[in-house]
């Protein structure tokens, strides 16, 4: 089980688990970038229901939503190369980044081309007709009037995405990545405090877990300060409430001051 | 001018607008009348292309398509010369009353901001809500809401103007705000075709009353021609149905 547990550890080990963050969020960088491309690419074919490519679409979230991450991985890194070499791409000296982040990215695409149709669609009807009617062209309409609002719909499910992405690329080490999680092993495996190495590690994804659901909370308030009406409406009286509430206990007070 | 020729509509098999035709003149005000599913919204809709006619033709001014073979330039243009109000008002949920009526003068229009801004002002005044320029449409009562969709619709300044039943979506105690506003810009010479239930507004707004009913226009004329003196029993009998109290006088 290892040596016995010392809470210093922890603390000792969070800065040398820290210099691997860049890796990990590079993973989680470049995955996202590739997984709303793909995202979009795998989303348009359902979205307008273009017959063969639907189909294709189709086959895409199968696959990468029906089959563990770990295992599309392992085919990307040990079956892409394969795939290539009578094409006549030499990937044998690729990084191993590149699979790691292409797997991922291809992954997310699945989920965000959902993310994508769901909220394109959840958009009133009556919103590209209205645009439509004024004369705007369709990419207008989409870029001036359905985009926007189906920003805000999509915060909530893109937090969850990120947020899933950045576990998932913990998996990264089962092929020697040396990001946040393969370091924790390492640093485990030298000192044989493997407890505290994964305190240290949980806590640091938890911190950036955290961070990051606040700020697309913050995001997803602004792109929808339209909606606003019944929250803010809501907010200010009880806060007019509490406030007039301070104001009588206030003047009691003052009341008893002055006469005292 | 505006020249609908022979147009045709089917959902499927069910052929809701049969070779229709309609022309109105500059300034004129149109009111279509008609039973609930006579293509009253179809035929409006096919008007600015947001419902493709299956045949026919469209002139508005100098400028002429053909339905069936339409490119999207051609639907481009007849966009833009006319604009339309709708039963759910479908004000840009994302942008406010003042946005709402310049989003079009920019993006379609090209024009300077300064000039669009002063524009929608002036117009957002017109109807009485200069004092509600930032206020998103989910602040704004439906009254209100729908005003904004008509000087959104008076913006682009369009050789006609479409409104589908634009009080039918409002409480009643609004709909008098609304009516009050598009008697207004009636009597400014602006073309209109107007499907409403209201009949008292038909009457005092309408230059022409066209009464459909089964995807056929089956009697039109004066106000007083229609409301008074129908010719054909379908009218009769809609009228009688729509405003009962005529049977107490007659
Ligand atoms: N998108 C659609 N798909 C299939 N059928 C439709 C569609 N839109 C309208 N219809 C049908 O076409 C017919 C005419 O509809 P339309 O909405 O034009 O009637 P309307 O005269 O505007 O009625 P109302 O007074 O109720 O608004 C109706 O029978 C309706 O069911
Ligand atoms: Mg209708």
């Amino acid at each position: 089980m290892g040596a016995p547990f010392e809470i210093g550890y922890v603390f000792s080990f969070l800065p040398k688990l820290l210099e691997t963050l860049g890796v990990t969020l590079l993973i989680v960088a470049g995955s996202l970038l590739t997984g709303i491309v793909a995202g979009f690419l795998v989303a348009l074919p359902r979205m307008y229901k273009i017959p063969v490519l639907r189909t294709l679409s189709g086959l895409y979230l199968s696959f990468f939503r029906g089959t563990p991450i770990l295992i599309q991985l392992f085919l990307f890194y040990y079956g892409l190369p394969e795939l290539l070499k009578p094409l006549g791409f030499d990937l044998s000296r690729a990084p191993v980044l590149f699979f790691v982040i292409l797997a991922y990215g291809l992954h997310t695409g699945a989920y965000a081309a959902e993310m994508i149709r769901a909220s394109v669609e959840a958009v009133d009807r009556g919103q590209v007709e209205a645009a439509y009617a004024s004369g705007m062209t369709s990419y207008r309409a989409f870029s001036r009037i359905v985009l926007p609002q189906a920003l805000a719909i999509a915060v909530p499910v893109f937090s969850n995405l990120v947020i899933a992405l950045l576990k998932d690329t913990s998996l990264a080490f089962t092929l020697g990545v040396m990001e946040m999680t393969g370091k924790a092993q390492t640093l485990g495996t030298l000192t044989q405090h493997f407890f505290e190495t994964y305190i240290a590690l949980a806590l640091i994804y938890l911190v950036i877990s955290f961070t990051l659901e606040k700020v697309l909370l913050a995001a997803e308030q602004r792109l929808k300060r339209h909606e606003a009406r019944e929250e803010k409406a809501g907010r200010s009286f009880k806060l007019r409430r509490k406030g007039s509430y301070r104001a009588v206990l206030a003047d009691i007070d003052a009341g008893k001051g002055g006469r005292l | 001018m505006i020249e609908l020729k022979r147009i045709s509509k089917s959902f499927g098999r069910h052929r809701v607008l049969q070779d229709i035709s309609l022309s109105v003149k500059t300034g004129e005000v149109v009111v279509i009348l008609g039973p609930s599913g006579s293509g009253k919204t179809t035929l409006l809709r096919c008007v600015n292309y947001l419902e493709k006619p299956a045949s026919g033709e469209i002139a508005i001014g100098d400028f002429k398509m053909d339905c069936s073979q339409a490119k999207r330039g051609d639907i481009l243009r007849l966009r833009r010369k006319t604009a339309m109000v709708f039963q759910q008002y479908n004000l840009f949920r994302h942008k406010t009353a003042l946005e709402n009526v310049m989003e079009a003068l920019l993006v379609v229009k090209k024009m300077p901001a300064a000039e669009a801004r002063s524009r929608s002002v002036a117009l957002l005044e017109k109807v009485g809500l200069g004092g509600k320029l930032d206020e998103y449409p989910s602040r704004l009562s439906g009254g209100q809401q729908q005003r904004v969709g008509i000087a959104r619709a008076l913006a682009l300044e369009p050789e006609v103007i479409l409104f589908d039943e634009p009080t039918s979506a409002l409480d009643p105690e609004l709909v008098g705000e609304v009516l009050e506003v598009i008697r207004d810009i009636a009597r400014e010479g602006i073309t209109m075709i107007v499907v409403t239930h209201e009949m008292g507004f038909a009457r005092d707004v309408a230059n022409r009353v066209v009464f459909m009913d089964g995807g056929v226009v089956v009697e039109e004329g004066t106000p007083d021609d229609v409301f008074q003196h129908p010719q054909e029993e379908r009218t009769k009998q809609f009228l009688r149905r729509i405003t009962p109290e005529a049977n107490w006088v007659i």
